[in-house]
């Protein structure tokens, strides 16, 4: 028995975890494998592990002739003018929402939750209607003001929850020093807050990169496209190889993938990132 | 906590408010306008009001639509909680045993489900399940012989059963963060004192970490099962909501937020839909606020 649960319980975890990890990364590596594969070999009744002939035709093709270092661009575009925008537009409002006291404050963070509770597919009808009537339809900034009536919110609860965690005494005694509320704000609020304010603007961005319905729904153009429309695009022909998909995607998920990987020991709590990763 | 002047207040507020009002609140105050309205292809710019109609052919009869997909979508929560949950209890208590090795590396590679983006996930295993050059059937080709194949998304049950596998490797890792998280923060001296107690595997585990675990458990399965709720990409990007066996009837995998999407953008229901949008969304605010209260998801926000 001591034997048992001396070696035998370890075989068995690793057991586990060795079957685990194939379940996680076989996607993966098939993945890239698809990405080094030529033409349509893919396409195939019988399974191949590894292309006969790796070749880098694949990302050739997609980085000459389709438009997809455009698209990575407009990713790039649309998805740091959400961050960008997203911050600056709730650090103040959160940081109120946190210290201030005010009437109506219960009532606000009430309608910001009921707004969160709005899932963004249910609210992407109503933008959509309303873009249409401005003409915003098709461009870049529809997009960016769409991710706004998720990024804002988001930013809010966020900030808020980490500017709760800030000691009051730090900012109430400077204001008893003479400080000003903006001085405080600037001069020890932020400061202090710089990791959450990078995480909150680095899951932003990623939300932003990531996101594929609204995307395809408001933007029409094949030069205005993000990567996921584009990428979309690529996966339902079969006369088109799925190797320029998979190579694409790699492309687009490997740096941010890396991004979450090396930032999730500095989520605050899972549950934070699970709220926007979508 | 502190009062400061009206003034001052408004300025600190006012982009965070009126950036919400407008792009937020309005759409959303809208959505309720368009819900009374006729509004779709063929009355997009001169719709009329029809007060509640679309609210009533909504919930007219038991076999209406939104009835069968809210059931649909209640069933695929009900089976996947579970699933993500167990295996990412399974995988957090491999993870935190003490005679394994190399955690980081082990640790980091069951993550990487959770940092593929959604789209990416949901194309990836669309092409897993084709009937013919699909991974899985190449596989099962290998066991079965070169004529055979197994109907992944072509079978209603088959379609359904597979969005829960490729939802299953999305979604475990958030759990297994969590529970590790919260199972490093049991203190190693509870368990010691069991030992000398004379307590065996199981009753530490059923006595010692489950109590412990519930805390973090709890509002991770609210939130899990509200995002599963809302499945879009995983769903509509592998099936389109198929297969359908009846033009009449929603697809075998129409999800609650597929279903509005195909209405909306390829149907272009509109006011019908945004009736749709507000009951589901007045379901998912209860749900919120229900389980803040006994949660605290988000904690002290009544403070």
């Amino acid at each position: 028995m001591r034997v048992l649960s001396r070696y035998g319980v370890p075989a068995l975890i690793y057991v586990f975890l060795t079957a685990m990890v194939i379940f996680a990364l076989f996607p993966a590596f098939f993945v890239v494998q698809a990405a080094f594969r030529p033409g349509q070999s893919l396409y195939s009744l019988t399974l191949s592990l590894w292309p006969d002939h790796p070749t880098l035709d694949n990302f050739t093709y997609i980085w000459t002739k389709i438009p997809f270092p455009l698209w990575l661009r407009n990713s790039l575009g649309i998805s740091v003018g959400t961050m960008v925008a997203g911050l600056i537009g709730s650090a103040t409002g959160a940081y109120a929402l946190s210290r201030f006291r005010f009437a109506g404050k219960q009532m606000t963070l009430i309608l910001l939750l009921a707004i969160q509770a709005f899932p963004s597919v249910l609210a992407l009808i109503p933008i959509y209607l309303i873009l249409k009537t401005v003409g915003l339809v098709g461009s870049p900034f529809g997009l960016v003001l769409a991710y706004m009536s998720v990024a804002l919110v988001f930013c809010t609860w966020n900030l808020k929850g980490y500017f709760d965690t800030i000691p009051r005494e730090l900012d109430e005694a400077a204001l008893i020093d003479g400080c000003t509320v903006t001085q405080a704000f600037w001069r020890i609020i932020l400061p202090l807050s710089v990791p959450a304010l990078a995480v909150t603007a680095l899951l932003m961005f990623l939300t932003a990169w990531n996101e594929w319905v609204m995307a395809s729904v408001l933007l029409l153009d094949e030069n205005t496209y993000t990567v996921p429309v584009g990428l979309y695009g690529l996966q339902n022909d079969y006369r088109v190889p799925w190797g320029y998909f998979a190579a694409s995607s790699l492309i687009v998920s490997v740096p941010v993938m890396a991004l979450f990987l090396g930032l999730q020991r500095y989520f605050r709590s899972g549950l934070t990132v699970g709220g926007v990763k979508g | 906590m502190y009062r400061v002047r009206a003034l001052t207040t408004i300025a600190y507020l006012s982009p965070m408010i009126v950036g919400v009002g407008l792009i937020s609140l309005y759409p959303i105050a809208y959505n309720v306008f368009i819900s009374v309205t006729n509004q779709n292809l063929f009355h997009f710019r001169r719709y009329s009001f029809v007060g509640l109609a679309n609210y009533q052919s909504l919930l007219k009869t038991l076999d209406a639509d939104f009835f069968i997909v809210l059931a649909r979508t209640f069933l695929f929560v009900a089976i996947c909680i579970p699933l993500f949950l167990g295996l990412g209890l399974l995988a957090a208590l491999a993870l935190n045993h003490p005679a394994i090795r190399f955690k980081a590396f082990w640790r980091v590679a069951l993550i990487v489900p959770w940092a593929v983006p959604s789209y990416i996930t949901a194309l990836v295993w669309k092409f897993f399940f084709n009937g013919e050059f699909g991974t899985f059937n190449q596989l099962y080709r290998l066991v079965a012989g070169p004529q055979a194949g197994l109907p992944w998304l072509t079978d209603p049950n088959w379609a359904f059963g597979s969005i829960v596998l490729a939802n299953l490797w999305m979604s475990y890792p958030f759990f297994m963060v969590v529970i590790l998280g919260a199972l490093q923060s049991i203190p190693s001296e509870l368990y010691e004192a069991a030992a000398i107690d004379g307590a065996a595997a199981w009753s530490k585990f059923r006595r010692i970490t489950v109590p412990l675990l519930r805390p973090a458990i709890l509002p991770a399965t609210v939130l899990s099962a509200i995002l599963t709720f809302n499945t879009l990409n995983t769903a509509f990007l592998i099936t389109a909501g198929g297969p359908f066996t009846s033009a009449a009837k929603p697809g075998a995998t129409e999800l609650v937020m597929v279903y509005a999407f195909r209405e909306a953008f390829q149907l272009f229901n509109f006011g019908y839909i945004a009736a749709f949008a507000v009951v589901i969304f007045a379901m998912l605010f209860a749900v919120t606020l229900g389980s803040l209260r006994f949660t605290g998801l988000v904690r002290e926000e009544a403070r």
